[in-house]
């Protein structure tokens, strides 16, 4: 595939030549547009002025900000599904004493947006990027057109891409590890979506809608709200949790605080 | 009762933040026990700064205690800074004591020698 036009050509002159090559016709042409795609994501061209004046007009999204209430997502609570309902009450049954947070496993999305630190937003051409300070995380945000891919690696941010509407910027986001979870107890399954509208309420204020959709798990749309404060003289603080980590869960569940070597380094994990 | 509510407020902030990272499970927090040493040792680290405090104990030697307390970035914002807690400083530190008896918890307060007070949401001067 190292001239795709010239394969493509050739590869559709020979299929108009039959009946069943007119039909073929449009489903090369579908894959040939979808490789295109796929390609235009590793494609990064260089900005413009004119680009860079986009960006100026948008709304100003820039510092560091700071969710509001602390973290944990207490107000609302999701409806579930039967099943999921059932493993929910299992799991608080008998909850593990701690997440694996606690091994500095960072929790992914949607939770990483709802951490008690602030997050940094950067608008560039064709990308937000979200700096999130607990666990030193980023999620990247791509504005430039592309669409969400068919079938993505599963991360802990998932793939996510925005579009402004007005002064809104929603995020569409698809995708997730496994090892993320909608809320305590509530693992998602491979068809959760989730949406996020940002926009400013106020000059130093910002509203979050979070939409979680996932019909394996959730038996409606799973709705919240997050209010951030824009601090000014703020900067975003390094959190690399693995430096001095004294906290652990074990496999059993159960949670301790190693404080072996006293005034030293944590002994490795075993 | 002013008491009780300052602590309940502490405790309010301490479980909003160290959440994050970590449950109390480790710690018994319907106790509390204080302390007093000298500082061995301050570690501004994440996720959780540690202070390491040498005890006198009845053998005539010292035994090091460790105290959970939040994280830097959080501590920052709150005035304080990398050597507000130095060694050599003496220390009594009021704490939720570790649940399996080990020497060490989750920090409330440190009151210097020098009449400072320092917890985890704040500095302040006592004297």
């Amino acid at each position: 595939m190292a001239h795709p036009h010239k394969f493509v050509r050739a590869t559709l002159s020979r299929m108009r030549r039959s009946t069943s090559g007119r039909l073929a016709v449009g489903a090369v042409l579908s894959a040939v547009f979808a490789a295109a795609l796929a390609a235009q994501k590793t494609t990064t061209r260089a900005p413009t002025a004119a680009d860079w004046a986009a960006v100026a007009k948008l709304p100003d999204f820039t510092g560091v900000w700071e969710r509001s209430g602390g973290g944990g997502n207490a107000a609302a609570t999701p409806s579930l599904t039967p099943a999921s309902e059932a493993k929910l009450k299992a799991f608080q049954a008998s909850p593990p004493q701690d997440a694996e947070t606690a091994n500095c496993l960072p929790p992914g999305m949607p939770r990483i947006m709802t951490q008690p630190y602030p997050m940094e937003f950067l608008l560039t051409p064709g990308k937000v990027t979200i700096v999130i300070e607990a666990y030193t995380q980023v999620r990247h945000v791509y504005t430039d057109g592309r669409p969400l891919p068919e079938d993505p690696d599963l991360e802990f941010h998932g793939t996510s891409v925005g579009r402004w509407e007005g002064d809104t910027l929603v995020v569409d986001t698809i995708g997730f590890s496994p090892l993320t979870e909608i809320a305590r107890g509530i693992p998602h399954s491979g068809r959760m979506k989730i949406v996020e509208r940002f926009r400013l309420t106020g000059p130093d204020t910002m509203v979050i809608e979070t939409t979680i959709t996932d019909p394996d798990v959730l038996a409606a749309p799973f709705v919240s709200s997050s209010t951030l404060t824009r601090h000014r003289n703020w900067t975003i603080a390094e959190y690399i949790c693995e430096e001095n980590n004294r906290n652990f869960i074990d496999e059993s569940g159960k949670a301790g605080i190693n404080l072996a070597n006293p005034a030293g380094r944590p002994p490795a994990k075993e | 009762m002013r008491r009780a509510l300052i602590t309940a407020g502490l405790i309010a902030v301490a479980v909003g933040v160290v959440s994050a990272h970590h449950s109390f499970a480790a710690f018994d927090t319907s106790a509390e026990k204080t302390i007093s040493g000298t500082v061995k040792q301050f570690d501004w680290t994440n996720p959780h700064t540690w202070i390491w405090v040498d005890v006198a104990n009845q053998k005539g030697s010292v035994d090091t205690y460790g105290f959970e307390g939040m994280s830097p970035n959080y501590l920052a914002r709150r005035g304080w800074t990398k050597t507000t807690v130095k060694p050599g400083d003496t220390i009594t530190v009021t704490y939720r004591p570790m649940r399996d008896g080990s020497n060490g918890g989750m920090f409330m307060t440190g009151k210097l020698s020098t009449g400072q007070v320092v917890s985890m949401s704040g500095l302040k001067i006592t004297q």
